[in-house]
């Protein structure tokens, strides 16, 4: 177990999001939480990564350093690329010549080719802000992940390989992860597990094990889990009017 | 390969600014022209020719005590903008934190900015008499509201999301700060530093003239006693030189190289 919230309840100017909500994350394991919009999963995982404290429950961690990966890439506009990617390093008080070492290889690792290293953000393609992005969290050897609907913004094409490079780096280096997203295919592609929080204050509503490997499931074995779960009754609220994006 | 690949970039940029410098220049030859015509219609005793100006600047500049006037009011106006910068921005800052500060803080600058300049230089005279203490009080005054706007803009308008990720991360307050909130403080100051540059300069010799505390705004008095109407020229372009020197040859610089990242974005051709 390297993250647990247990009994966690919050409520923003005193409207509730969600009450008694329990949920937990093993060692290298890669946990989708999906829900319809507005029902809470940014505000689960604030709370899990220690950004906004929950009114009630507690939140026990069993690991050392995490990272975000947010839904717009939230690069730093007055530094390079390379500076991004190493600011995690930076803040954790590494040394500059290995933290942009560190930086570089990580850049190669999610596509980014070394001449763009040097641009600042507003040089860079939504899809290549996003890629740093990754690239800064990966750098600090996270033992936990959290992303929070990070690739909605991306095209298709580039959606995929981004979520590959995610499958590829959590199964290279055993990161847990809270994958965050209102996508039920894009689940079933990146996780272990799926949890459904309920859009009515109902909290989770649905746990279940996703079939085979992250990686290792074909397309085809990705449109029948989600057709058989888009016909289950917990899974009704993501497909019934209320859902967008 | 870095470090000359950075020397190019800086002389690219160098280049570049001394260039547009020739718009600027074209507009003075233009102020110039305009000048001229008035002297021809006006005379030399109500308006001294540019050319008449330049002579009295260069006699100025031979006189040694000029160069101790000069020096007297170019500390004052750095003392002043140095001061007001200082406790204005950061003031400003706290304010931006705190919304208990700012409560406390904006009626105090309200009413700093409802007296009127000349009555803070009647009020700097009792208290400092014929020094420059005048001047630089002065110069605070009338300075600090700005850059307490541009501290207090900065901080309430800083990036909130880019501040959680800094604190996703684990970063402390100084650090967020350091790299989260002042880089986009700088944008906002930088307004308000130019300007509190160019008050400094004026202000500094009004207060001078009025206190008779010597520097610029003495000589100023005595060549007004005088009626040299060319010296009294000859003064006014200095002070303006002063002041255009200070934000286009130190001010100016000092932001394009913080602000590289603004100006990355800019295809070539529009980068000024
Ligand atoms: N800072 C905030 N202040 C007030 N209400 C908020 C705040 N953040 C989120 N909310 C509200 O809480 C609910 C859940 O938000 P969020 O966790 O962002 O949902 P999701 O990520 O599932 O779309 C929404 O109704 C939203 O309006
Ligand atoms: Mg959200």
């Amino acid at each position: 177990m390297k993250l647990r919230l247990e009994g966690i309840g919050h409520a923003f100017l005193g409207r509730t999001v969600f009450e008694g909500l329990d949920l937990s994350l093993d060692p290298g394991e890669v946990v989708a939480l999906i829900g319809p919009s507005g029902c809470g999963k940014t505000t689960v995982l604030q709370i899990a990564a220690g950004l906004i404290d929950p009114l009630r429950g507690r939140v026990r961690r069993a690991y050392q350093r995490h990272a975000v990966v947010f839904q717009e890439a939230r690069l730093l506009p007055w530094m390079t690329a390379r500076d991004n990617i190493a600011y995690g390093l930076r803040v954790a008080g590494a040394r500059k010549k290995p933290r942009l070492g560190i930086a570089e290889r990580r850049a190669r690792e999610v596509g980014l080719h070394p001449n763009d290293l040097d641009k600042f953000p507003i040089e860079l393609s939504g899809g290549m802000r996003q890629r740093a992005a990754v690239a800064r969290a990966l750098a600090i050897d996270p033992d936990v992940v959290f992303f929070d609907e990070p690739f909605t913004a991306v095209d298709v094409g580039l959606k995929r390989i981004l979520q590959d490079l995610v499958i590829e780096a959590a199964a290279r280096e055993h990161f847990s992860a809270l994958f965050v997203t209102h996508d039920l295919s894009e689940a079933v592609r990146v996780a272990h597990r799926l949890v459904v929080l309920s859009g009515h204050q109902q909290g989770i509503v649905a746990d279940r094990v996703i079939a085979g490997q992250p990686g290792q499931r074909s397309d085809r074995d990705i449109f029948e889990i989600v057709e058989a779960w888009s016909r289950d009754p917990a899974f009704t609220e993501l497909f019934d009017g209320g859902r967008d994006t | 390969m870095k470090p000359v690949a950075h020397s190019l970039a800086l002389a690219g940029w160098a280049g570049r600014y001394l260039w547009s410098g020739w718009a600027g220049a074209a507009g003075l030859f233009c102020f110039a022209a305009a000048w001229q015509a008035g002297h021809e219609f006006y005379g030399s005793f109500v308006l001294p020719s540019p050319l008449e100006t330049l002579d009295a600047v260069a006699a100025l500049m031979r006189e040694p005590q000029f160069a101790e006037a000069a020096k007297a009011t170019a500390l004052r106006s750095l003392a002043g903008f140095a001061l007001a910068t200082g406790i204005g921005t950061t003031a400003g800052a706290i304010a931006g934190y705190s919304f208990a500060a700012m409560r406390l803080m904006r009626p105090i600058v309200t009413v700093i900015l409802g007296v009127p300049p000349i009555a803070w230089i009647v009020l700097a005279l009792i208290w400092f008499g014929s020094t420059g203490g005048s001047a630089v009080l002065t110069v605070v005054v009338a300075a600090l509201p700005i850059s307490f706007a541009g501290g207090l803009e900065g901080v309430a308008t800083r990036d909130r999301a880019l501040d959680a990720m800094a604190r996703s991360f684990g970063a402390g307050m100084w650090t967020r700060f350091r790299t989260v909130t002042a880089p986009h403080l700088v944008s906002y100051l930088f307004p308000a530093w130019t300007t509190t540059a160019g008050t400094a300069w004026k202000v500094t010799v009004m207060a001078e003239l009025l206190s008779n505390s010597g520097g610029i705004g003495g000589d100023l008095a005595t060549a007004r006693a005088l009626f040299d109407i060319p010296r009294v020229m000859a003064l006014i372009v200095v002070v303006v030189a002063f002041a255009l020197f200070t934000e286009y040859a130190l001010l100016h610089p000092l932001r394009d190289q913080l602000e590289r990242w603004r100006s990355a974005g800019l295809p070539w051709g529009v980068k000024r």
